[in-house]
């Protein structure tokens, strides 16, 4: 036997040491594995007495665990909304400052608001009897009149409009009723003194284009007067009984 | 002879630090996958001592074996019979019996040297 492995060294790498070394590499890898594959294992056996105890509490966390997931994952979900409502948010803030400045406006025109800011005041008045003209209606101030005036304004800009003191809102009525005037549901004397916040300039020069509403009151023998007002404050129609 | 246990420690390490979890499931195949590589090495060894070593029976041996015993394995589990014990048995048993011939025949050889030690001296 010795002999006979001094005449094989001289040459190890002949076939049959090839094979020899392949089959003990197979089975030592074959043996390292199964080593380290049950290795986990018998760390998990060597505590058998609380085996049972660890398996419940092992159940417990993965219940827990899968609990935590869910709620991560909803939590995650919910995240993602907030961002795309940041995100539609920030894209649309220049849109969202202006939806509430045009909500203010409206707001105002609803007379919701109560209105304040510089204005002018028209004061309608009904002519000085004149004992030539038999039809008094010839020297009276009529709702035809403050219709003018208060179209005029409108189509003018005016953000918020009342007629002594009575705010006007987008479906005030008004009405002739002989010698006073009904603005919803409440009746006024001559003098009509209609107030208008906006811009003064463009109110006042609407008024008085020539052939305007300020003419054909003058025509009809309404005393016109106006002023610019630096404050004129105006109730919300809530304020108001 | 040193090539095979280098090789051996090879595959040992090999095997340690691959870091493969394989399913419970074929556990029983690994461990009858280990039997049949030690009997057909130890088998290999004894044949070597006992100077009828061919190449071809060792290899084939080697893998034939274990697929043997893996098909039986498999085998078992799907009808729900533990076949794989005839081959943990039958590797067993031949495991010992190889290395009982091994044994005697290294003591053998210790007693020769012995003895041709004393007549030299």
């Amino acid at each position: 036997m010795n002999n006979n492995q001094r005449t094989k060294k001289p040459s190890p790498f002949t076939r049959k040491y090839m094979i020899i070394l392949t089959v003990c590499i197979i089975t030592g890898f074959i043996i390292g594995f199964s080593y380290n594959s049950s290795k986990d294992k018998r760390t998990l056996s060597s505590a058998s007495p609380y085996y049972e105890q660890e398996n419940q509490y092992r159940e417990e966390l993965i219940v827990q665990q899968e609990r935590n997931k869910e709620l991560t994952d909803e939590l995650a979900e919910l995240e993602k909304k907030i961002r795309g409502y940041e995100k539609e948010y920030s894209s649309n803030e220049v849109q969202y400052e202006r939806n509430i400045k045009e909500a203010q406006q409206l707001r105002l025109l609803l007379g919701i608001g109560s209105g304040e800011g510089k204005g002018i005041k028209v004061t309608l008045q009904d002519a000085d009897y004149n004992p030539a003209s038999t039809n008094p209606n010839d020297y009276i101030v009529h709702e035809s009149h403050i219709f003018k005036v208060l179209n005029e304004l409108k189509i003018a800009g005016a953000e918020a409009i009342a007629i002594n003191g009575q705010r006007l809102k987008m479906n005030s009525y008004i009405s002739c009723n002989g010698p006073v005037i009904t603005v919803d549901g409440k009746q006024y004397p001559a003098p009509f003194v209609i107030e208008a916040v906006g811009k003064q300039d463009i109110l006042l020069s609407a008024l008085e284009l020539t052939g305007g509403v300020f003419d054909q009151l003058l025509n009809e023998h309404v005393v016109v007067t106006f002023e610019k007002s630096e404050l004129i404050q105006m109730q919300s129609i809530n304020e108001e009984g | 002879m040193w090539l095979p246990l280098l090789g051996l420690i090879f595959g040992v390490m090999l095997g340690v630090l691959t870091d493969i979890q394989i399913p419970s499931v074929y556990e029983n195949y690994l461990s009858i996958a280990v039997l049949a590589a030690l009997d057909t090495m130890f088998g290999g060894i004894r044949a070597q001592l006992q100077q009828v070593y061919d190449d071809k029976v060792f290899i084939s041996g080697f893998f034939f074996n274990i697929l043997l015993a893996a098909g039986l394995a498999f085998l078992g589990v799907h009808i729900g019979v533990d076949l794989y014990l005839a081959a943990i048995f039958a590797f067993g048993v031949r495991l010992f019996q190889n290395i009982a011939v091994i044994r005697r025949i290294l003591l053998t050889k210790l007693d020769n040297r012995r003895l041709k030690k004393s007549e030299n001296s």
